[in-house]
Order: structure tokens, then C-alpha cells, then sequence
């Protein structure tokens, strides 16, 4: 069946597309919102996301890949935002594996190995 | 889970302290168990990270030699994989062992390694064995109001200083915690409501007794998992009685480019900070930066029952035995914890000693301290020892009030002198 890519913006729609598809591998990547040319507010999603989606071949079968965006600068920076309150995250861009503590966070998702490790291992 | 245990005692004391908290507090098995899970998933994938950053090449593989410099394993998928290497380190540990003989033990019964990834609460609990793991379990179970029993068959913590270990196992009982001692079990049933039914030989009294439990865990020792490796083909020596491979100083074993650290290896102690130094000693002797070898004597421990037990150096008995009684002083103190006082609790087991050469320099050649945060109070004066810390210098040492480590600056009475070693506070 191979992989499928959902793209939401905020929370609630990100919580309602995890349950969707509630029972496959779901991998998310949370990113920065993008202005009108498609750029990022955050430099470090700018420079993750191509190498993130080189390697969403390796992505297991049947699984989800939840592209987010978080929101604004001014949001994110929010110490109570809703993504730092519920799931934890500590940091843009941030890749994960949903329901597990496997996470890769900032530069970390800048590494093709470590983005393929997190795709591929128990 | 021993933190938990902690905290639930920390909530009874809190209520001396003014807080208005309506008891009984009850505790929920299933959030601590997520808690402690979810952390310890957590660190698995950190070490995965950190292996792959420091371009470390991972198989998750069964491994076993094949010939000297080769080992082969499947992979979960059922492929094979063939690795070669100038140099090759066994560290495969130890596992806990289930008691064959028990009927039923295999079927019926858990083991620490399944304690923690438990879903469910674990009920009425009958933890076999006297060891650091079994005190510690029970220890905690108790604390998070299960009914708890231990069983032994001789004597608590073997290895261990002896009037220590006593001291442990009676807070514990006054704690809660039911002992059966000098009793072994005989067979293990289930019963229709899916409890367990335990059926026991007491040595004291010659009798069989037996009791129903939710839950049967086997702390009865470790054991090396070595019998999948194929060490007998490559010529690497065990000991035929424990299983433990054989190793020098330097960590080989009777095949020269063979290493092999921690749990595995015959002599060591089984402490998880040990390994971890000999192997990087180990990989610094190996790739030329360094001659240095592990040094295995003074390293300090504790043991995690609901008081804790930490210590550095030699038993009482073991510097008895090396230089005999006339020639050492242990100086000692039952003490009582400053958070102990107000939340008038027992500190009865509170105490220390510290054992010492008698001659010239009296040269520290033990310190044994029960009370609470016991690893954090053992290990600074572990630098000390390691250092050839002297009696007189450590009552130079000036202590640091309000603490319980403090004492230890100030230890003064010896066991010779027979007087009283009750030490007041402030």
C-alpha cells in the first residue's frame, strides 16, 4: 500500500488527522508556517524539510507522514503553545515517530541517517 | 518506582509540615508504569542517536562466534549477517534466573526484567530471594501499598557487610514488608481466580506452609547469557560453575583479541558504572592512547530499599578477615535524620560506621552509611577513600549542618569501647 502524506496547520487539525488514521505508523514533522513564497519564519525547517523528504521512501507501509504547520513566530515562541503543552514538543523543526518517545529535534533532522533510522527502526 | 515509593511517604510526612492532604492517598499503578516506561523507551532511542552520531555501526542481532574474528547472527527479518574484526568485546551481561527445580516457576512466575513493563498492578506480591533486587522491589512495592512478602533462604544481601544488611531488612519490616525466613519454595500452582498458590519448606520450624499470591517474582540471582555465543568453538575460557568468562586485567579473555567487560566476567562486582569505566579504559588501552587498567577495588554502591544502604570499601567482616580484629577501629553512629524529626518518624536504622586501620596513618578502609539520599552521601567520600583518605583527615574535614553526611565528619565513638553510639542532633 506504501506511505501517505497528510498536510495540516494547527493543533486541532493535527490532533484530528492523528486520529484518523488512528492504528498505522504515523510520522509527523512539525515546521514553522510559510509566507506567501512558501519560505518558513524558521530558518532550520527551511534546511530540514528537502532532506526529511528524500528519505520518505524509506517509510515503512501503511503508514502516515502529518506534515504540520505549527504557526507564527509569535506563537510558536509561546511558552503554553498547545504543541509544547500536549506534545511536548521543545523545538522547531521537530520530526517524530507518534504514539513512541523516538524524536529527532533542530539539527538532528538534518541528518539523512538519522531521519532514515527513525523511519526504519522498532 | 523506588521514587515513587518515596513520595508516597514524603505525602504522610507532608501533613507534620501543615499540608492539608485528605488521607488515605491512593496510588495508581498504571500512570507510574507509563512514566517509568515511556523514560526508559526514551533513553533506548537517545543511545541509538548518540551510537549513530558517533558513526558506530549498529546490528540488532543475535550474535555468536563462528570462528575467532567472525560473528554471524540473523536479523529479525531472517537475514543473515557476517561480521569481521581485529578485536572483539563480549558484554552480553547477566539474566535473572528462574529456580528449575520449583514447579511451576517458569510458567507461573515473573522476574525483575518483567516487573517494570507490567501494564497491570502486580497485586498481593511474593518476591523470592535476598538480594539488592529483591529488598529493592519489595521495598517499593510496600511503599506503593501492595501487600508484599519476601522469602529467603539464608541471609540478606550476601557479599554485603552483614550488620548492614540486618538493619535494612528490619526498617523494611517495620515498614510493612512480611519476610518468610529460611524458607524455600516448593512449587508454584495456579488457581481458578488466576491467583498463585505458593507452597514453601520453613527450615526453622520443618514445616510446609503455603499462601496464595496475584504475582511471584524471582529474584534469585543472575546469571551469565553466554550458552547461544559458541565460546566453547573459539576456545574463549568460563568458569565452569558460574558460566563467567574468564578474563585477565587487561580484560582478555584466553583469546588474545578477545575482551570481555562487565556482568559477564568472573570477579567483577556487578555494577552497571564498572562496566562502563573498564570498557572505556579498555577501548583507550586498545587503540594506543593509554596503559591504564581498571581499577576494581573501592567502588562505591547502594542499595535502593526504603532506606537506603550505601557503601564504599570493605565490610567490617572483609577487614576482619585481611587484618584481623585487633588491627582495625570501626567507629560508629545511630543518628537520626533532620526530616525524620518532625515528621516524627523511626529512624531507628539510622546509623553509620566506618571501619579503619588501627596503626600509624588509620588509613579508611570502609564507610558504610544507612539513611535517606545514602548514594549521594557515599559518593563524595568515595574520592576520599579512592585517595587513601585517613581517619584524622576526615575529622579535619569539616561537616556541613544541617545534613546526615555530617555525622560521618564527625564519627568518634568505636565499637571497642562498647559505649553508647547514639549521636544527638542539633
Amino acid at each position: 500500500m506504501g506511505w501517505e502524506e497528510a498536510q495540516v496547520r494547527g493543533y486541532p487539525e493535527f490532533v484530528r488527522a492523528a486520529q484518523s488514521y488512528r492504528g498505522r505508523p504515523i510520522f509527523a514533522l512539525f515546521c514553522g508556517d510559510k509566507d506567501a513564497e512558501g519560505r518558513s519564519w524558521c530558518p532550520d525547517c527551511v534546511t530540514a524539510e528537502p532532506i526529511v523528504r528524500k528519505e520518505l521512501h524509506n517509510l515503512p507501509d501503511e503508514s502516515v507522514f502529518i506534515y504540520c504547520l505549527v504557526g507564527d513566530r509569535a506563537y510558536w515562541k509561546d511558552p503554553n503553545n498547545e504543541f509544547r503543552m500536549n506534545l511536548k514538543l521543545t523545538g522547531v523543526p521537530t520530526l517524530l515517530k507518534y504514539g513512541t518517545p523516538q524524536k529527532l529535534v533542530e539539527e538532528e533532522c538534518f541528518k539523512a541517517e538519522l531521519v532514515r533510522m527513525l523511519f526504519t527502526e522498532d | 518506582m523506588h521514587q515513587a515509593a518515596l513520595l508516597g511517604s514524603a505525602i504522610k510526612d507532608a501533613q507534620h509540615y501543615g499540608w492539608n492532604i485528605s488521607q488515605p492517598v491512593h496510588h495508581t499503578w498504571s500512570v507510574m508504569a507509563q512514566g517509568v516506561q515511556n523514560y526508559v523507551k526514551s533513553l533506548n532511542w537517545g543511545h541509538r542517536v548518540q551510537l549513530q552520531e558517533k558513526k558506530v555501526k549498529y546490528f540488532n542481532i543475535k550474535g555468536s562466534f563462528s570462528d575467532p574474528h567472525t560473528v554471524r547472527g540473523l536479523t529479525k527479518a531472517g537475514k543473515e549477517i557476517v561480521v569481521t574484526a581485529d578485536n572483539i568485546v563480549i558484554a552480553t551481561g547477566g539474566r535473572p534466573k528462574y529456580p528449575m527445580h520449583v514447579a511451576g516457576a517458569l510458567e507461573y512466575g515473573i522476574t525483575s526484567d518483567d516487573l517494570f513493563w507490567l501494564k497491570k498492578s502486580p497485586g498481593k506480591t511474593l518476591v523470592v530471594g535476598a538480594s539488592y533486587v529483591s529488598l529493592e522491589c519489595a521495598g517499593f512495592l510496600t511503599g506503593i501499598g501492595l501487600d508484599t512478602t519476601v522469602m529467603m533462604r539464608s541471609i540478606p544481601l550476601r557479599g554485603f557487610d552483614q550488620q548492614m544488611a540486618s538493619l535494612v531488612t528490619e526498617h523494611m519490616e517495620s515498614y510493612g514488608t512480611k519476610f518468610l525466613k529460611r524458607c524455600f519454595p516448593t512449587k508454584v500452582e495456579k488457581l481458578e481466580n488466576d491467583r498463585l498458590q505458593v507452597t514453601w519448606k520453613n527450615a526453622d520450624l520443618d514445616t510446609e506452609e503455603t499462601d496464595s499470591f496475584n504475582t511471584v517474582m524471582w529474584a534469585v540471582g543472575r546469571a551469565p547469557d553466554t550458552k547461544t555465543l559458541n565460546l566453547e568453538t573459539v576456545g574463549v575460557k568460563t568458569n565452569s560453575e558460574t558460566g563467567k568468562i574468564i578474563v585477565d586485567a587487561n580484560e582478555a579473555t584466553s583469546v588474545p583479541h578477545i575482551y570481555a567487560v562487565g556482568d559477564i566476567t568472573e570477579g567483577r562486582p556487578e555494577l552497571t558504572p564498572t562496566a562502563i569505566a573498564a570498557g572505556k579504559l579498555l577501548a583507550q588501552r586498545l587503540f594506543g592512547q593509554s596503559s591504564e587498567l581498571m581499577d576494581y577495588d573501592n567502588v562505591p554502591t547502594t542499595v535502593f530499599t526504603p532506606l537506603e544502604y550505601g557503601c564504599v570499601g570493605l565490610s567490617e567482616e572483609a577487614a576482619v578477615q585481611r587484618h584481623g580484629s585487633d588491627n582495625i577501629e570501626v567507629y560508629h553512629a545511630y543518628y537520626k535524620p533532620l526530616e525524620f524529626t518532625v515528621a516524627e518518624r523511626d529512624a531507628t536504622q539510622c546509623y553509620m560506621k566506618m571501619v579503619c586501620l588501627r596503626e600509624r596513618e588509620q588509613r579508611i578502609l570502609g564507610l558504610h552509611f544507612i539513611g535517606p539520599n545514602a548514594g549521594e552521601v557515599i559518593q563524595g567520600f568515595a574520592l576520599g577513600i579512592k585517595c587513601g583518605a585517613t581517619y584524622p583527615q576526615m575529622m579535619k574535614t569539616v561537616g556541613i549542618h544541617p545534613t546526615c553526611a555530617e555525622e560521618v565528619t564527625k564519627l568518634h565513638i568505636t565499637k571497642r569501647s562498647g559505649l553508647d553510639a547514639t549521636v544527638t542532633g542539633c
